[in-house]
């Protein structure tokens, strides 16, 4: 071997434009191939983690009425099965000991009615109890205007990004309850450089929930606040976020404290007599009864509310759409769907899980999708760099006939002809291929310094967050190397071919 | 040494098949020295080659040390020609990467048979006895055409072959050169008891030959 490697470094270096031509190839292939590797790792980490931590958790829980498990992201905002028995639901999470927290939401599409009487705008709505959301996600929105609201405090908590959307839409400029419009703000997230002129602006919406199951209200709701969410504010923006209990009205769920006012046993009793017995009414012992209920009614069909603060009841008892899971550290997310899953069937509850990426639906399949465009960019690069490799070393071994001939006239064997090409381009490879995987490897980790951000959707999904933030593990990095050598292999297994078909004899015809 | 019977080669050039050898038989023994002769186009190169495994017969029987060559696969003809024959053509002789002395071990090593140090004295006494001792780190472009020859005629010996095929030798040399190389072939052919059977078109060479077949046409002509 040594023999083979003393002539293959020294022919490098005897065919330095070729060796340089084929390096230059090896390097910049090394380098794209790396640094594509950084981006569709940084990608994957960041949505996973930025979505996982900021958003659903690793696990959705939705009703088996649900078609699909796309719950998330659903086109024309299809309305997502309601899951009615939450209690239930919470005694068999609370007994899996992988699950860190959950948190139970409403999830549809509402519209928001224009008072003034234009076009109507819409978006998503998230029914939460905001204590509870904030115990979820604790760092993944912060105010731009307003406060975040308390326990059991009603309202909705507009991102800006949706702020800006209702405002292309209905001309109106939604501020926190009592606040007023900040130029600064209106300016930096409406890209206007005008002044705000002749613009609307409020500190409540009525909202609508689309609904084809059941009626729907109107409610009107109060800004509690503005906010920004801290990673892919462009694509979770689109999700405002609303008390769970108007939430429920806006959707004729019933709510909690319908629940909490349910009938009584006696008025349950007199609703159950026949008309034959109508006269019973009229007796002292059932006109004359104490009220054991609140005192409220059923909200389902109460118009919009306005106060600040829910009566205290278990929001649990009412419905939702969906439950948000967080797995603790080091649980694998297929381990954990297959326990639940199995665990949710055998106590009958009507619901399955599924993981984030399934609930994403559109969102998650775009990942997938840039990531797969990315592959193939990679892939092309790897025939690209391969062809000309090919070409090249194949070049050399006709152009050097007459020493592969001597060579084999000599008692070389084909064996020998193919690993001294072999370590040719290996030794090329190594060299400057491994300079390129190097070079890749200190651009990716330059890369997040110069703070590269982007609001664009489509470009966010590509950073896996709002900046550009790809990194490269000791996997990618070994990813990398192998990619390098079987370039390596790919590109000369075709020049073997041609050195290895040459004999002494063509090397006499030639000379 | 070397039988050869009825030999014929012939060559397709575009429709036409040309006939480069007409049915060859001669025999070469043990260290004998021996030249083949004959104008351009005469089959002289052809027959060296099938001799030497480069080229293989139309119809006819070629024999190196009783192996009939007609049989052998690639990997039986490449160790044949590493161990039983040597080489030496008109120009692309050396590797342009190795020196002097790496071009002679080359076939050593091939081999796989010797320890380093036994490669690296074997490959010194022979550029000593070629002459190029002080040449011995020098690469073939830092060599002139003669030294060239002389190292091919080392690297065709250092193996101990049976047999040392030179095709015109002397074609790209000077007369004086050419003169050298083949009285240091000579000398070798004497000193390790080498067969050599080289090519000519240069009557001036024949003085050195211990037996000429003067071929022509593809036939032999002549055989002293």
């Amino acid at each position: 071997m040594g023999l083979i490697f003393k002539i293959a470094w020294r022919n490098i270096f005897r065919h330095k434009g070729k060796s340089f031509v084929i390096g230059t190839i090896l390097f910049l292939g090394a380098l794209f191939m790396t640094l594509g590797n950084g981006v569709i790792s940084g990608m994957d980490r960041g949505l996973t983690k930025n979505i996982i931590e900021g958003f659903t958790g690793h696990i959705v829980i939705i009703s088996d009425k649900q078609e699909t498990d796309n719950v998330l992201f659903t086109l024309m905002g299809k309305p997502i099965e309601a899951i009615g028995n939450f209690i239930e639901i919470k005694k068999v999470l609370n007994k899996e000991d992988y699950i860190d927290k959950y948190l139970p939401v409403g999830r549809n599409l509402a519209m928001l009615l224009n008072e003034e009487g234009g076009s109507p705008g819409n978006g998503f709505l998230l029914g939460v109890d905001f204590a509870k959301y904030r115990a979820m996600f604790p760092d993944n929105i912060k105010p731009v205007e307003g406060t975040i609201p308390e326990k059991n405090e009603k309202g909705v908590i507009l991102p800006s990004f949706a702020r800006k959307e209702f405002y292309g839409y209905t001309n109106i400029w939604f501020v926190p309850t009592g606040g007023k419009l900040i130029e600064e703000n209106f300016k930096k997230e409406t890209k206007e450089k005008e002044e705000p002129v002749g613009i609307k602006v409020k500190d409540s919406m009525v909202v609508m929930g689309f609904n084809d199951k059941n009626t729907t209200m109107d409610v009107r709701v109060n800004v509690r606040a503005v906010v920004r969410y801290n990673t892919l504010n462009t694509i979770f923006g689109h999700f405002a976020l609303i008390d769970i209990e108007s939430y429920r009205e806006a959707f004729g769920y019933f709510s909690a404290e319908s629940k909490a006012s349910e009938i009584s046993e006696d008025k349950k009793k007199l609703l159950d007599m026949g008309n034959e017995n109508l006269d019973m009414l009229f007796s002292e012992n059932t006109l004359m009864t104490e009220n054991k209920s609140n005192g409220k009614a059923d909200v389902k069909f109460t118009p919009a509310v306005k106060q600040e603060k829910s009566e205290v009841v278990d929001v649990d008892t009412g419905a939702y759409n969906l439950v948000f899971i967080k797995l603790k550290k080091g649980i694998s997310i297929d381990d954990a769907l297959l326990k639940m899953n199995k665990d949710l069937k055998s106590a009958n509850l009507g619901v399955r899980a599924v993981s984030w990426k399934k609930a994403f639906g559109l969102i998650g399949s775009m990942s997938t999708v840039i990531k797969g465009a990315l592959f193939l960019f990679v892939m092309l690069l790897f025939v690209v760099a391969v062809i000309i490799i090919v070409n090249t070393l194949s070049m050399a071994a006709i152009e050097r006939t007459p020493e592969i001939g001597m060579m084999r006239a000599v008692g070389a064997r084909k064996s020998f002809i193919s690993n001294m090409f072999l370590a040719e381009t290996g030794m090329l490879s190594f060299v400057f291929g491994g300079a390129g995987v190097i070079v890749g490897i200190i651009t990716v980790n330059l890369l997040p310094l110069f703070k590269i951000t982007s609001e664009n959707d489509m470009v966010q999904l590509l950073f896996g967050g709002d900046m550009f933030y790809p990194v490269l593990s000791m996997s990618d990095i070994m990813l990398s190397f192998l990619q390098l050598a079987i370039v390596t292999f790919a590109a000369v297994i075709y020049p073997i071919k041609v050195a290895k078909s040459i004999t002494p004899l063509d090397a006499i015809v030639r000379d | 040494m070397i039988e050869i019977k009825g030999l014929k080669k012939n060559y397709m050039l575009g429709e036409t098949t040309v006939l480069a050898l007409r049915g060859i038989d001669f025999n070469v023994s043990e260290g004998e020295f021996i030249s083949v002769v004959g104008p351009s186009g005469s089959g002289k190169t052809t027959l060296l080659n099938i001799i030497g495994c480069v080229d293989f017969a139309t119809e006819g029987e070629v024999k190196i040390g009783g192996v009939n060559l007609s049989g052998l696969n690639d990997k039986e003809i490449t160790d044949l020609r590493l161990n039983k024959i040597g080489f030496i053509f008109q120009t692309f002789n050396l590797i342009p990467v190795l020196n002097v002395i790496e071009n002679v071990e080359f076939p050593l090593l091939l081999m796989k048979k010797f320890t380093a140090a036994e490669v690296r004295k074997r490959a010194e006494k022979l550029i000593e006895e070629v002459g190029l001792k002080e040449f011995i780190a020098h690469r073939p472009a830092e060599l002139s055409g003669g030294q060239r020859q002389r190292v091919a005629i080392a690297r065709a010996l250092v193996t101990n072959p049976d047999i040392v095929l030179a095709d015109e030798p002397t074609a790209n040399l000077d007369s004086v050169t050419g003169a050298s190389i083949l009285e240091l072939m000579k000398e070798m052919n004497q000193i390790e008891k080498t067969t050599f059977v080289f090519s000519t078109h240069d009557a001036n060479v024949l003085k050195y030959a211990q037996k000429v077949i003067k071929i022509k046409d593809g036939k032999i002509v002549d055989g002293e």
